[in-house]
């Protein structure tokens, strides 16, 4: 494993002759490099076109040995959209999404706010309970939650989904925690002796400077709410008008015995995109994101 | 965290006390079907899907003609678990519609789907003037009647004509050794060695019709004991029976019966076009008598015909008899118009325009006496076979019992782990499966 | 603020004093407030959602309750018949220990292999971190159902199969050969976890690197004793996570087990998917044993807790954390 070279050795190595020999086993380890990552990104990308060539077939290619679509059957998103109430579903899945990342960024920052940069009593208990929270199975508090919900008439709604989110998010605390106590203290001291209150130096001083660390855990939540699976599973299944797109899809199989493997592909498709859109789109915030959580730790 | 629990527990014990008492039938409000009422729409779900979801919702609209204020949406595509997880919910459908009568102790039993009695004595409905004895024995529990047929099924042999006579065969099978052995004989490979045309496709989990239950009526054997003590260990035509089963596996070949189902694309295709009987791959097949019906609709070309399933060679007075029992349907508890639901159930299950409509749409077995006398399904050779197992007073369902189909699941699991050669102590397995279900009718 | 006039024996710098401590006691009882009404909705959530749900969980744990009757007590009979009489208990925990001792480890490994290989390509390190990455970006339920299309037994990966001349298994219709297919989308998904590793793996001192190399250290033995224990917590901290989510592991076994059909048992084919959660979901919502789900759900919990305080005690003697805190 040779080490990686950082950029200024790099230029005074190339300004040393290189040895012939030298030379060719570089070129030689960069193109062993190259064909494993190419290796691997063909690997990793290889499914994405199947699914793709396959939500362009019609039913009756997808079973043939054609590996590609002749010819392309774009109509089936469009039949994808009228074979179900797709538009629905993507509706609740962004009514959940939007919802849940609105009331997980509102109710965290002030929870992480005072578990970094205000000194109180029993500030280590309840950083100990949150972090507790996150180790803590979920399966553990469903069966009571759903005995409640159903006594509340929130069985067949997004009311269960959303809801406990205006409440803390234990991941989104810790993250947003972890990147409060960054910022120094003196900006804090500066503003209480002009006679600021917590909540005006939480919002002037600290959210604008935290904006990265918000729209990642923004981004984070979404997408976890948009990938969301065993909660609205279980929450609002009994009630198709309710469904997300990941519930819908996977009941999907069960409306059209005899798998539509092309438009079942389609629809996955269609469900994945606006994750693949915003991931370009916000590719670094999510990078930095992910690197907060985990070099940090 | 103690004084919340033991606030909790005394709470629960308040409500416990205060809702016991329940049980005597309370009289039930039921409609004057003349009298006038404002509009209401009645959900209705069901497990239907394509064709016949299609059939069953045009049959379900003709009670419009009847009660114009009425109108039914049908919904399809719920299993059991979708309908079980609505009314635990709070918010089930009006009428519920199952496939699976082994569920309906449990629903009897908890409550989930209601009573019926007190709405039949009110309408001075005579249960055994309406619907044949048969049909009470999957349909009621503990003297609770929670659930009534909406037509109902019958198993049976469907075999390829054409490809009966190109091996050489006249007639089908009467016997379960005549089955294996024309089902070997029948099977034609390719040149690879892979399975072309099999004769018979014997593996447990391929198509819904291929258990241990229906397989276990051909030779006789019983679930339980009066006393709903499981039998499978102790009734010897359930070895009998899998040991038929597995050599026939290994007569073939095990990966190849694999392989070959997974090349008609598995249980998936049971109800596609791609059927493998309807697509002539497979020579006999045991399946209810609605395959007659999407055969039609499919538009398959395959040259059939019916005949009642082979049975044991030692018990052949069983011949004529097998697995019946199909549709159930009841109000889910908890529905916001318990009247109005019932008058739709009544509908649903007496009324013989409907079921007769319904009958010929889905071609299943009708379920009332009147309905048994409709001249089409009597007059269609490929039906008649259904009708007369259904008619045949040794045809029963399984019995069911409040664990639900716990008791098939796990013997299906069991046979799926038998026929791949994974079980080496039969008798063994078979106790320990008894063990298993008498345990899980203690859970609950 | 006339006290200070009207108290003439006191000495004047003690009043001070006095003045001063009562100022703060009350500002620091003024700053508990204000910090307790900043974790208001975490304290309210926490009560709510965490605390009353896991002491009525535990009390259901004792009781059969399907929700359609009141609970009814029945004491120890649902851990009972957990350990004695429910064989798919123990294939649950078998199955889930598969993905904690097999899956978790080779998951780790090979995002560590994917990370190092970024480290290496200097040109077009973006384009190959984001193809790496995007997989990891795809919901579960539509990653299981490609896999299940992709996996068909006679779909692409067996035709690509079967021109190599390669055997072809029947993937998830043969129960021996679920979980490999469950491996292949786990390893594929690999995309965040290698992130973490990247940003570990060039973290790492290069002076540590050239000190082994002058000492004449081969490669495997720089991986060995710099790489490894420099990136050290973040191994233990995808151990911990992948052990947790493990432990949970529900949504792909469930779409693959009713893909062919919704009224399969969850663990089909043959239980080969039966998981802990799985069997967990299938009792509390659908067989509507409650109090045997909440049963459940609390050995999960002993267990959980047991494994990550049990794997955060040995991580003391593996873990070298840089700069010498945690």
């Amino acid at each position: 494993m040779t080490a990686v070279t950082a950029p200024g050795t790099a230029a005074a190595a190339a300004r040393r002759p290189v040895p012939p020999s030298i030379r060719r086993r570089q070129i030689l380890m960069s193109v062993a490099n190259h064909s494993v990552a190419i290796a691997l990104s063909i690997a990793f990308l290889l499914p994405f076109v199947f699914i793709l060539a396959t939500s362009l077939m019609t039913n009756q290619q997808t079973l043939s040995p054609n590996i590609w679509p002749h010819p392309f059957a774009w109509s089936n998103f469009k039949t994808v959209f009228h074979s179900f109430p797709f538009v629905r579903y993507t509706l609740n899945t962004v009514t959940y999404a939007g919802l849940a990342t609105v009331g997980v960024v509102l109710s965290c920052t002030p929870v992480a706010y005072a578990l970094s940069r205000l000194q109180w009593r029993g500030r280590q208990v309840a950083f100990m309970l949150v972090l507790s929270t996150l180790m803590l199975p979920p399966q553990v508090t469903i069966v009571p939650l759903y005995v409640i919900f159903v006594r509340l008439h929130w069985i067949g709604s997004l009311k269960p989904l959303i809801v406990p989110l205006f409440f803390g998010d234990a991941f989104t605390i810790f993250l947003l925690r972890q990147f409060f106590m960054t910022i120094p203290q003196e900006l804090s001291d500066a503003a209480r002796v002009d006679g600021a209150s917590e909540l005006q130096i939480l919002l002037r001083v600290i959210v604008p400077l935290a904006k990265p660390a918000l729209a990642a855990v923004a981004l984070f939540q979404f997408l976890y709410s948009w990938n969301d699976f065993f909660n609205p599973l279980l929450y609002a299944g009994s009630n198709p008008d309710s469904w997300t797109l990941a519930v819908a899809l996977q009941q999907f199989t069960a409306l059209s015995r005899g798998v539509l493997w092309n438009l079942q592909m389609a629809a996955s498709l269609l469900f994945v995109l606006p994750v693949i859109i915003i991931f370009f789109f916000a590719q670094k915030v999510f990078v930095e994101g992910i690197t907060l959580t985990g070099v940090k730790g | 965290m103690r004084r919340r629990l033991i606030g909790l527990i005394a709470l629960a014990l308040l409500a416990a006390a205060c809702t016991a008492g329940g049980g005597s039938s309370k009289p039930v409000q039921t409609v004057a079907p003349n009298a006038s009422h404002a509009p209401l729409t009645l959900t209705v779900w069901s497990n239907f899907t394509s064709g016949e979801y299609k059939v069953t919702t045009n049959a379900l609209n003709m009670i419009t003609k009847k009660y114009p204020w009425m109108t039914v949406k049908h919904v399809g595509g719920k299993e059991d678990t979708a309908i079980e997880r609505s009314i635990s919910g709070g918010n089930p459908p009006d009428v519920a519609i199952s496939f699976t009568p082994d569920n309906a102790a449990k629903y009897c039993q908890t409550g989930a789907w209601q009573d019926l009695n007190p709405y039949l004595q009110a309408d001075k409905i005579d249960k055994n003037a309406v619907w044949p004895a048969g049909v009470f024995s999957y349909t009621s529990f503990e003297n609770k009647q929670c659930a009534l047929p909406m037509l109902t099924d019958a198993q049976g042999l469907y075999y390829n004509v054409d490809l009966l006579k190109k091996h050489g065969f006249s007639a089908p099978p009467k016997t379960v050794s005549q089955l294996a052995d024309m089902a070997k004989k029948m099977t034609e490979y390719n040149p690879d060695g892979s399975i072309k045309v099999a004769g018979f496709v014997p593996l447990f989990g391929f198509y819904s019709s291929t258990t241990p239950n229906t397989f276990g009526h051909a030779f006789g054997a019983k679930w339980y004991d009066q006393s709903l003590k499981p039998t499978l260990a102790s009734d010897p035509n359930w070895a009998k029976m899998l040991q038929w089963q597995k050599s026939l596996v290994d007569a073939i070949g095990y990966g190849k019966l694999q392989k070959f189902a997974a090349s008609l694309g598995g249980s998936d295709s049971e109800f596609s076009a791609q059927n493998g009987f309807e697509t002539g791959k497979i020579a006999m097949m045991m399946d209810g008598e609605w395959r007659t019906a999407f055969i039609a609709r499919d538009k398959s070309k395959v040259n059939y015909a019916t005949a009642p399933f082979p049975v044991d060679d030692a018990q052949a007075d069983l011949y004529g008899t097998q697995l019946v029992g199909g549709t159930i349907a009841g109000i889910p508890k908890g529905v916001k118009h318990p009247a109005e639901s019932w008058l739709l159930l009544k509908f649903m299950t007496t009324d013989t325009s409907y079921l007769t409509t319904l009958a010929h749409g889905l071609k299943n077995v009708p379920s009332t006496f009147e309905t048994l006398k409709d001249p089409v399904l009597q007059n269609d050779p490929h039906f008649k076979t259904f009708m007369d197992v259904f008619q045949n007073p040794k045809s029963t369902f399984k019995p069911i019992t409040p664990i639900g189909i716990a008791d098939v699941d796990l013997f299906g699991t069991f046979a799926t782990k038998w026929q791949a050669g994974k079980v080496s102590d039969l008798t063994a397995g078979l106790k320990a499966l008894d063990s298993q279900i008498a345990k899980q009718q203690t859970l609950g | 603020m006339a006290t200070v006039a009207e108290r003439p024996a006191a000495a004047p710098e003690q009043v001070r004093a006095a003045e001063r401590r009562r100022r703060r006691r009350r500002s620091a009882w003024h700053r508990q407030w204000v910090a307790l009404a900043f974790m208001a909705p975490w304290i309210i959530g926490f009560s709510a959602f965490y605390v009353y749900p896991m002491a009525s969980s535990l009390y259901f744990s004792f009781t059969k309750y399907d929700i359609l009757s009141e609970p009814r007590w029945v004491g120890l009979s649902n851990y009972r018949f957990m350990f004695t009489s429910d064989p798919q208990f123990w294939v649950s925990v078998k199955n889930t220990l598969w993905i904690i001792v097999f899956l978790v480890p080779l998951q780790v490994v090979f995002a560590i292999a994917t990370a190092t290989v970024l480290t290496r390509v200097r040109r077009g390190l973006t384009l190959y971190r984001t193809i790496f990455f995007l997989p990891a970006m795809v919901p579960l339920v539509a990653a299981a159902l490609g896999f299940i299309y992709l996996l068909n037994p006679g779909g692409p990966v067996n035709r690509i199969l079967r021109l190599l001349h390669l055997p072809q298994p029947l993937w998830f219709v043969d129960p021996r050969w679920t979980k490999p297919g469950l491996a292949l989308i786990g390893l594929w998904g690999i995309g965040q976890v290698m992130i973490i590793f990247l940003a570990a793996l060039l973290d790492v001192p290069r002076h540590l690197y050239e000190a082994a190399e002058i000492e004449g250290a081969n490669p495997w033995q720089r991986f060995r004793h710099v790489t490894l224990p420099m990136i050290s917590p973040v191994i233990f901290f995808s151990v911990i996570i992948g052990m947790i989510q493990g432990f949970q592991y529900f949504t792909q076994a469930y779409v693959i087990s009713r893909a062919g059909d919704q009224t399969h048992p969850v663990g089909f084919p043959q239980d080969s998917l039966l998981f802990y959660s799985s069997h967990l979901f299938q009792q509390g919502f659908e067989g509507f044993h409650m109090g045997y789900a909440a049963a459940l759900s609390w050995v999960m919990f002993i267990v959980t807790m047991t494994c990550t305080v049990v794997l955060i005690r040995s991580s003391r003697r593996w873990v070298h954390y840089q700069g010498g805190f945690k």
